[in-house]
């Protein structure tokens, strides 16, 4: 070692244990500390969580409880508002329709999305499989109502093309959106036409998430086919699953446009579901409290359902 | 007719504009008198808004101290974002109120003969005799006026006269009598193979519930007791309105859940029963279309109707004075003075007598078409209102899917009446 290397290491040596002692803060103030920088990172965005999100959403369970006026004419009416709707066989027909739709639009939405995000996997070597998904994608980047306006022309009685080209094959299609059974299904499907390409995405990144050496090594124990899907790949895709599981229910749930575009909840009432319902008292019937009672009971459902899922596909993917 | 400008019309212009200049230089810019800008906003779309649009640019080319800011949208959540703007302190200086939402809508506008500025109507010279007097009646409420009628808009009875002069009918002599009508069905029917009749628009359930009334108005019914605490439609007139429009499908005269407005204007249907609203796109379709009264179906002619209606709704003292007020409803008589445009353009009947009888309206195609015969049903007193009641809404509402489901053919009359009778008296109830 150098003489000026020597004497400056001789230098620090010599103060050091003094100036330790005097520098190293508590124990308890370094976690006070942390725990402040935590808080002052956090602060903007839970401001405006609590601002936009929190707020907004006591509000409207403020005003379920009354019979709300925006003249200024509010009375206190407590659960008067729920009583109403558990008394309204139009509110229950509404949450069967929203149930229903629910049923038909959550396992269509991911069968589909599973179902092509695999297909494209499989052939995902090929030039052509950017265009195939780019094309499954594409409804996805569509306005909700465009998609409405295009499959109501598409099932119109009169001209659209799909009776057309149904009719021309000898079939006698039913109206499907003027018959109480064919509504709801039908909406169903455009939006599953509409929404599947997204959780197509999210599958097939998933599916590419996969190290290779787990394929290798299910192939040397022989696993291929359905048994390599059952055992191995499904399981790796629960955190995607779950993902789009909450996604696709919270729209099955709110499911709004295309329904008061396709059918404005009809024939009858047979497409009408929650949200439309809701849309009905507060912005056609001027009833905001009974509205604001509808959206608690969404916004209850949809927890709810929520937390099942995450109990029942738990947080992380197998092993 | 004078085409073009006179030379005094010219002189007059020119002159106006020059001394328009040399006053302009002759104050300074912070003198110059800011014109009073009226917010109006309304429920009108495509036809409609475009015709009220032409009116208010004509509008603000001849006034400089009173400018318009117009503003339009849907109809569905208006009213809804009308009493959400009144509360909130920034309401619209002017707006629209159907006369059949008058009822619930009322607490949101300015009571016209008594406002704090005073009595608005004599301020403009706004008489009542000067109106469709039907129209004019029904826009008061509890004794106090709130709306200053603009049109009506009702129902009549669309043809296509190739499809009358195929089926052996005269396309001059369209029915009047159920009778006439119900021959002229069979004719268009067997004769063409055409759909005879469409009833009610695009089916929408709130347009089968128009012709449905139409047929239970036409017996002297009406849908609630006079005291508005029950419901009154389910009667033998009720079932016998009901059971006719069901039997217009039977006999195979119409197909439910069809759009009469697309088939009418591709020439498919020989009759059609529709709105005023209808004309410029039956003008702009090709067909050689007809145009005639409601045929009387049972006792006496009716057709649905309803009217658009110009409103102040509520102001605060501190954002809106007295002389705004006053500039409103000045404005409100200015649009009345024009509205044969409304009528021209926009295929309604104006409701202010001067504008319905004026030369440029009665030589328009419009008139000629149409309007004078929907302007007639108007006089006669056969356009009869929409339920007014404060819960108007939802009694429609109740009433509309059970007459929707016998309209297509899936619940007896009897059901379906039943059915929104016990909704109705439910929602009357609570």
């Amino acid at each position: 070692m150098s003489w000026r290397a020597r004497t400056v290491w001789d230098r620090v040596r010599a103060g050091a244990p003094a100036e330790a002692s005097a520098r190293v803060p508590s124990r308890g103030l370094r976690r006070l500390l942390r725990a402040g920088e935590v808080v002052l990172f956090l602060a903007p965005f839970a401001a405006f969580w609590l601002l936009f999100r929190l707020g907004p959403v006591l509000y409207g369970v403020g005003i379920s409880l009354y019979r709300w006026d925006p003249l200024g004419d509010v009375q206190f009416v407590g659960v008067s508002n729920y009583l109403r709707l558990a008394a309204d066989r139009r509110f229950w027909n509404a949450l069967r329709n929203t149930l229903a739709f629910a049923a038909l639009t959550v396992p269509g939405i991911l069968a589909l999305g599973v179902g092509l995000a695999l297909t494209l996997f499989t052939y995902r070597g090929r030039p052509a499989t950017r265009w195939v998904e780019a094309a499954f994608f594409f409804p996805y980047l569509l306005n909700v109502s465009v998609v409405g306006l295009v499959w109501r022309w598409l099932l119109d009685p009169d001209f659209g093309a799909v009776l057309l080209a149904l009719r021309s094959l000898g079939l006698r299609p039913p109206v499907f959106l003027n018959e109480p059974a064919w509504a709801l299904p039908s909406i169903a499907f455009a939006t599953a036409w509409w929404l599947a390409g997204y959780r197509m995405v999210i599958f097939r990144a998933a599916l590419e998430d996969i190290p290779e050496e787990i394929f290798d090594a299910a192939k040397v124990d022989g696993a291929t086919g359905w048994r390599l899907l059952r055992s191995v790949l499904l399981p790796l895709l629960k955190p995607a699953a779950l993902f789009a599981l909450v996604l696709t229910g919270i729209s099955g749930f709110i499911v709004f446009g295309q329904v008061l575009i396709m059918t404005a909840g009809g024939p009858g009432r047979a497409s009408e579901v929650l949200a439309l319902y809701l849309y009905r008292f507060g912005f056609e019937y001027l009833e905001m409290g009974q509205a604001a009672a509808v959206g608690v009971v969404i916004f209850a459902l949809i927890l709810s359902l929520t937390l099942l899922s995450f109990r029942w596909l738990g947080y992380g993917s197998a092993g | 007719m004078e085409v073009g400008v006179s030379r005094r019309e010219f002189l007059r212009m020119a002159v106006g504009a020059a001394l328009s200049a040399c006053a302009g230089f002759g104050r300074p810019a912070w003198a110059q008198k800011r014109p009073v800008v009226l917010d109006f906003y309304t429920l009108f779309h495509s036809g409609d808004a475009a015709a009220m649009e032409m009116i208010v640019r004509k509008f603000n080319a001849e006034h400089r101290d009173v400018q318009i800011n117009l503003l339009q949208g849907q109809w569905a959540e208006y009213y809804a974002q009308l009493f959400a703007a009144v509360g909130a302190g920034n309401a619209p200086h002017i707006g629209i109120c159907h006369t059949s939402r008058v009822m619930d809508v009322y607490r949101a506008l300015t009571p016209l003969e008594e406002s704090r500025a005073g009595n608005l109507l004599e301020m403009a010279r706004i008489r009542g005799s000067e109106y469709t007097r039907s129209v004019w009646d029904a826009g008061v409420y509890q004794g106090k006026r709130y709306l200053v009628p603009l049109d009506s808009h009702m129902w009549g009875l669309w043809y296509n006269k190739d499809l009358f002069r195929q089926a052996g009918l005269d396309p001059d002599r369209p029915p009047e009598t159920r009778e006439e009508f119900e021959r002229a069905c069979e004719a268009i029917r067997s004769r063409t193979g055409r759909m005879a009749f469409h009833p009610c628009e695009d089916a929408l359930p709130r347009k089968v519930r128009r012709a449905w009334e139409i047929l239970f108005w036409g017996q002297g019914g009406e849908l609630l007791t006079p005291d508005g605490r029950r419901a009154a439609f389910n009667d033998e007139r009720g079932l016998r309105a009901l059971d006719y429009l069901v039997a217009l499908s039977r006999r195979g005269w119409h197909q439910p859940g069809t759009d009469g407005f697309k088939l009418f204007a591709a020439g498919q249907v020989g009759m059609l029963l529709a709105g005023n609203w209808y004309l410029p796109t039956a003008k702009g379709s090709g067909v050689n279309f007809g145009f005639h009264y409601v045929p009387k179906f049972f006792d006496r002619p009716v057709t649905w109707g309803d009217s658009h209606n110009l409103v102040i709704p509520r102001q605060r003292p501190e954002r809106t004075s007295n002389e705004v007020l006053v500039e409103a409803i000045r404005t409100i008589k200015w649009i009345n003075e024009n509205s044969h445009l409304w009528g021209i353009h926009g295929g309604h009947i104006p409701a202010y007598l001067p504008a319905q009888r004026s030369r440029e309206l009665l030589e328009s195609d419009s008139w000629r078409l149409a309007l004078r015969k929907f302007s007639e049903m108007a006089n006669r007193g056969w356009v009869h209102y929409p339920v007014i009641h404060p819960k108007a809404p939802q009694i429609h509402a109740a009433i509309e899917p059970a007459v929707q489901e016998a309209y297509n053919l899936r619940m007896s009359p009897r059901e379906a009446l039943a059915r929104a009778e016990a909704e109705v008296n439910r929602v009357l109830a609570s």
